[in-house]
């Protein structure tokens, strides 16, 4: 057996009372892929710098081939062989391709006038390799979105590294360019380098990796072969939640008319990375409807788009009219209440003061009358109403989000990812709390999710959004059938 | 093509001590001077990303120095040469909190750092002439002519130096370290150590340009190479003439200068349509005059 | 005797420092602008009062009102014209929109000076002071307008204390600084919040214009001397924090009161620059501010 290349153990990092990564250890041999998977929060980026350098570990080790690195400085940590594929990265505009590749060839000195005549040969032969040869003396600037990750991708061969760290290889590319890129990183296996992928799931690297390790909330749960750690019990629940239960409503809410919310060939581009492409969705009046789709799908994305909040291609129509144009507190105020992923609370203010400027639009007197209702929904906020909102926990937090939007008295409540980051026993208030506002009220909600089995029991119908595209919808109970094992 | 249109306007300019008047000559040798004001700055803002407020500091040390050991009896030569090792001990001085400090704190420091040099000159005014300003006693030499080509000839060297600099391998990683300083760490690059030397040349040109400017005023003074104004006059002209191309701020420099001479007769409302101009032209061509060109020229 | 004096001058100083910084910050704190403008506003403000007072003749207190409808208009013309422009451009990337904003509200700073410059005067000018005759406290006679303009400041401050804490507009420019976007998904119109924020600013800055004019006296060529001041001041107490810059100013003011008084005039401004750089130095947050 090989010694391992990269011995990572007992890495901790704490930001103030947060810990980001607790105890972390694996190792990765020559010639083997690792994938580092674990939903967004889980601690795997912030991993990836502490091995890096990028951040400071507060205790534990990286070894590189028996050499203890966890205290040197970035450079030096890159120069003894790891090096880093960006997931974002700032290329130098002026220059051409060619020359973005050459200066990774460039050795750390100061007094380096001219390049090597070989600089030149060698980054010209990696642009072929990883399929810039056409485009090498264009400036980034032109190229598109694929060829710039393929740009980074060539800077981290051209340092010609022992262990490369890639974060998040495919997000953003194409079925076409997924594959040839699992073919360059192959190819670093080939070359007997230790690779480490960091994704947000096991299925986007299981066909690449040769195992598998999930961290979530900033520990390890499970370790293994990419299948084994797909139906490993913990990661199931982690991503799904436990087994999916639905409940179909008595009364189904009537789908005629004028759809509430009607969105048709939605695309939204960042920069030059597709994050929607053709989203079609309706959502009727009192309807409860789920999108489900893992982390970088695109739910925030369309959110977002339906907020007002990023530009796109298509039509958005809220009772018929068209969104476009309108600002997005425009679109609050017509009746469409976001409550995000990131919460985006007033940490500094009371729970008393965040909902009463959700609650700033309404009549005084409605105001006081949701004030009440929403106390009775969520007690714990009652009791916290004096408290500042960033001293809350998580799960309070989510719920004083939640109850922020409710104060706006919206007609469509879109709720992003509630479950992010919360233990399971806070997901089952807060599944109650739905329940009671499906039941008792006529709002309509709108509520994407990674975790099935917080998204189905509510839903009237669902949608399956997947790299960008909505792949299925229809309604909960045939979705375990149809669309639940290609899920994970 | 580009290097016959340089050597062209190059020796038309040259040959200008031979056509026009010695206040045409005096007020573009005064213009050479702060163009290389101006590139030693875009090496710092355009290529190490540091934003420096007070150019003047750095500018400063060097007259100052110069004129001082002067008013001692040493060569001028050597008085130059001081000035220039005195703005890169300064520029070392301003580098370690630019390596701490992060945007506005770091254009504070330097604010205050021209601030402090101002307050120091004013204080010691016995040795230093105070507000009134030191007299230099030697020059450079009294003919106009000579003056201006030495201005020149300056002007073209230095810009040759920052500008093969910018485009060496070694300005390429700076470019790097300048536009994100964490991937520049992880190719392997220590930061650090290329923004510290980014420092020392950009203090250099400034303080040698400094010091010639003194004697060739035959005056240092707070009003013509400390005062915060003339290093915001600095920045705009290389904001204006492009950040990130090191010819722009010359190019810039040289503008604003002839500009506000072209626009004296306006009286005290010059000072009020330059920096108009400049407003405007940061508002709509946030690139800059050389900027705005070389990016038509990408699209072509 | 000497100390009471400090105490009692370096307090008035320290209250205009004070109200002119609140200002500056407030505006940081809510829309992440660093308007180097400033002391252009403060100077438009005291000249319009000075000219409309004495000049034109209307009275110091017609004076003094029209300067501050002079700093409000300054203030939207320096949002509207410079800083608006900047923040929604495209040709500007996301990452330099800082560099522009401080660079053009420099040069628009510049702009204000030589206009007042050439249309009134550079020459010191003096603001006739809203009470005349003197007060004597332990012993220190004072100039009644003296403690007028503590109390006008002190005034203000609470005002605004009273206006961020207690209404409801107040709570929306608190939440602004805390989270634009929160606010946004609130269905709160971010234009419209920072019209408010600049309205707020334009006021404060006019009234300490104008007193200062009353106080010290002022010209167009203090311009960059007054906003550096301010600059520094809300840096020490903290960037973005209006409780810091409130005790920072008393730090400036006294240190500069009892440089000047004690050791010598001409270094006034020395010590403090000196705290100001082992500050940033040490503590780059400011005394006051959180990381």
């Amino acid at each position: 057996m090989t010694p391992p290349l990269l011995e990572v153990s007992g890495l901790t990092k704490r930001f103030g009372g947060l810990v980001a990564v607790k105890n972390l250890g694996f190792s990765i041999a020559a010639g083997e892929i690792l994938g580092l998977i674990g939903p967004n929060g889980s601690g795997k980026s912030t991993a990836m710098k502490l091995i890096m350098g990028i951040e400071r570990a507060n205790i534990g080790s990286v070894r590189l081939a028996g050499r203890e690195i966890v205290s040197w400085p970035t450079h030096r940590i890159a120069r003894a062989g790891i090096g880093l594929v960006f997931q974002h990265s700032r290329p130098l505009h002026r220059q051409t391709v060619l020359e973005n590749i050459k200066l990774a060839l460039l050795p750390d000195s100061l007094f380096q006038l001219a390049a090597e005549r070989s600089v030149d040969a060698k980054a010209r032969a990696i642009g072929e390799r990883v399929g810039l040869g056409a485009v090498l003396d264009r400036h980034p600037t032109t190229l598109p979105f694929a060829d710039l990750r393929r740009m980074e991708l060539a800077k981290a061969i051209a340092r010609d590294p022992e262990v490369v760290l890639v974060d998040e290889p495919f997000a953003g590319l194409t079925l076409a360019e997924v594959e040839s890129f699992s073919a360059l990183i192959r190819s670093f296996r080939e070359e007997g380098k230790a690779v480490l992928l960091v994704d947000h799931n096991v299925k986007g690297v299981a066909a690449l990796v040769d195992r598998v390790l999930a961290m979530y909330l900033g520990e390890r749960i499970a370790e293994g072969q990419a299948d084994a750690v797909m139906r490993d019990e913990t990661v199931r629940r982690v991503y799904l939640g436990g087994a999916i239960e639905t409940h179909a409503r008595a009364i189904a809410p009537e789908k005629s008319g004028v759809p509430l919310l009607k969105v048709t060939d939605l695309s939204v581009f960042y920069g030059k990375a597709q994050a929607l492409e053709r989203v079609a969705l309706e959502v009727h009046e009192r309807e409860f409807v789920s999108v489900v789709g893992l982390n970088g799908a695109g739910k925030t994305t369309l959110f977002n788009a339906i907020s007002g909040l990023v530009p796109y291609a298509g039509a958005i129509e809220w009772r018929g009219g068209a969104l476009a144009g309108k600002t997005p507190a425009a679109i609050a105020r017509g009746g469409i209440a976001q409550c995000p992923e990131t919460r985006e609370l007033f940490g500094d203010m009371s729970v008393q003061e965040n909902l009463d400027l959700g609650g700033q639009h309404q009549p005084p007197a409605e105001r006081a009358a949701r004030l009440i209702w929403l106390y009775d929904l969520f007690p714990i906020l009652k009791s916290r109403s004096k408290q500042l909102a960033r001293t809350l926990s998580g799960g309070e937090q989510q719920m004083l989000a939640i109850a922020r939007a409710l104060m706006m008295n919206p007609s469509l409540l879109i709720l992003d990812e509630p479950t992010l980051g919360l233990a399971p026993v806070i997901l089952e208030q807060l599944s109650k709390a739905l329940e009671r506002l499906r039941e008792t009220t006529s709002i309509t909600v709108l509520l994407g999710e990674q975790n099935v089995t917080f998204a189905l029991p509510h839903a009237d119908r669902v949608y399956v959004l997947e790299h960008a595209r909505i792949i299925w919808q229809g309604p909960p109970d045939r979705f375990a059938a149809e669309a639940g094992a290609g899920y994970l | 093509m580009r290097i016959v249109t340089a050597l062209i306007i190059l020796l038309a300019l040259a040959s200008l001590p031979f056509w026009v008047s010695a206040y045409i000559l005096a007020v573009l040798t005064v213009a050479y001077y702060f163009g290389v004001f101006a590139m030693a700055w875009d090496l710092l803002f355009g290529f190490a990303g540091e934003v420096n407020f007070g150019p003047t500091f750095l500018i400063g040390l060097g007259a100052y120095s110069a004129g001082l050991l002067d008013n001692h009896g040493v060569p001028v030569w050597l008085c130059v040469i001081a000035g220039a090792l005195a703005a890169v001990i300064g520029g070392f001085v301003l580098a370690l909190p630019a390596l701490r400090l992060r945007g506005p704190y770091f254009g504070l420091i330097t604010l205050v750092a021209v601030l402090v040099l101002q307050q120091v000159i004013v204080i010691f005014a016995g040795v230093t002439g105070g507000e009134i300003g030191l007299t230099i006693n030697d020059v450079l030499s009294v003919d106009s002519g000579h003056n201006y080509w030495l201005a020149l000839a300056f002007l073209v060297i230095s810009g040759l130096i920052l500008y093969s600099f910018s485009r060496s391998a070694a300005g390429l990683i700076l470019q790097a370290c300048g536009q994100d300083a964490i991937e520049a760490q992880a190719l392997g690059f220590n930061v650090a150590k290329h923004k510290l030397a980014a420092f020392a040349v950009s203090a250099l040109f400034s303080g040698l340009a400094g010091a010639m400017l003194v004697f060739y005023l035959g005056t240092a003074s707070v009003d013509t190479v400390v005062d915060i104004s003339v290093g915001v006059q600095i920045i705009i002209a290389a904001v204006l003439g492009g950040r990130r191309t090191i010819v722009g701020a010359a190019i810039g420099a040289v503008f604003l200068i002839v500009a506000g001479e072209i626009l004296r007769p306006l009286g005290q409302l010059n000072t009020f349509v330059v920096s108009a101009i400049a407003l405007v032209v940061i508002l709509f061509f946030p690139d800059g005059l050389v900027g705005y060109l070389l990016r038509r020229g990408e699209r072509a | 005797m000497r100390g009471l004096q400090i105490l009692v001058d370096g307090f008035a100083i320290s209250t205009l420092y004070a109200l002119g910084a609140i200002g500056f910050s407030l505006i940081f704190g809510v829309s992440g602008v660093l308007n180097l403008a400033h002391g252009g506003i403060m100077v438009a403000a005291a000249v319009a009062a000075w000219y409309i007072a004495g000049p034109l003749g209307a009275g110091q207190y017609v004076g003094a009102l029209a300067g501050v409808g002079c700093g409000i208009i300054a203030a939207f013309a320096t949002y509207g014209l410079v800083v608006r422009p900047i923040q929604r451009s495209r040709a500007i990337p996301r990452d330099e929109t800082e560099i522009f904003v401080l660079t053009a509200t420099l040069l628009w700073g510049i702009m204000i000076q030589e206009a007042i410059a050439y249309f009134f005067t550079d020459s010191p000018i003096t603001v006739r002071p809203l009470i005349n005759g003197v007060v004597d406290i332990f012993g220190v006679r004072t100039p009644a307008n003296e403690i007028l303009t503590a109390a006008i400041c002190w005034v203000s401050i609470g005002l605004l204390w009273l206006l961020v804490n207690r209404t409801r507009a107040g709570k929306t420019l608190l939440a602004a600084s805390i989270n634009p976007r929160g606010l946004t998904l609130l269905g709160f119109e971010l234009s419209s919040v920072y019209l408010l924020v600049w309205a707020i600013y334009g006021v404060l800055a006019a009234i300490a214009g104008v007193l200062l004019a009353m106080f010290l006296g002022t010209s167009s060529n203090n311009i960059g001397v007054l906003t550096a001041s301010a600059f520094s001041i809300v840096v020490l107490g903290g960037l973005g924090s209006v409780s810091g810059s409130l005790i920072a100013a008393y730090i400036i003011g006294y240190l500069e009161t009892v440089t000047a008084y004690l050791i010598s005039p001409t270094l006034r401004t020395i010590p403090s620059l000196l705290l100001l750089v082992l500050v940033v130095y040490l503590r780059p947050q400011g005394l006051f501010g959180r990381r």
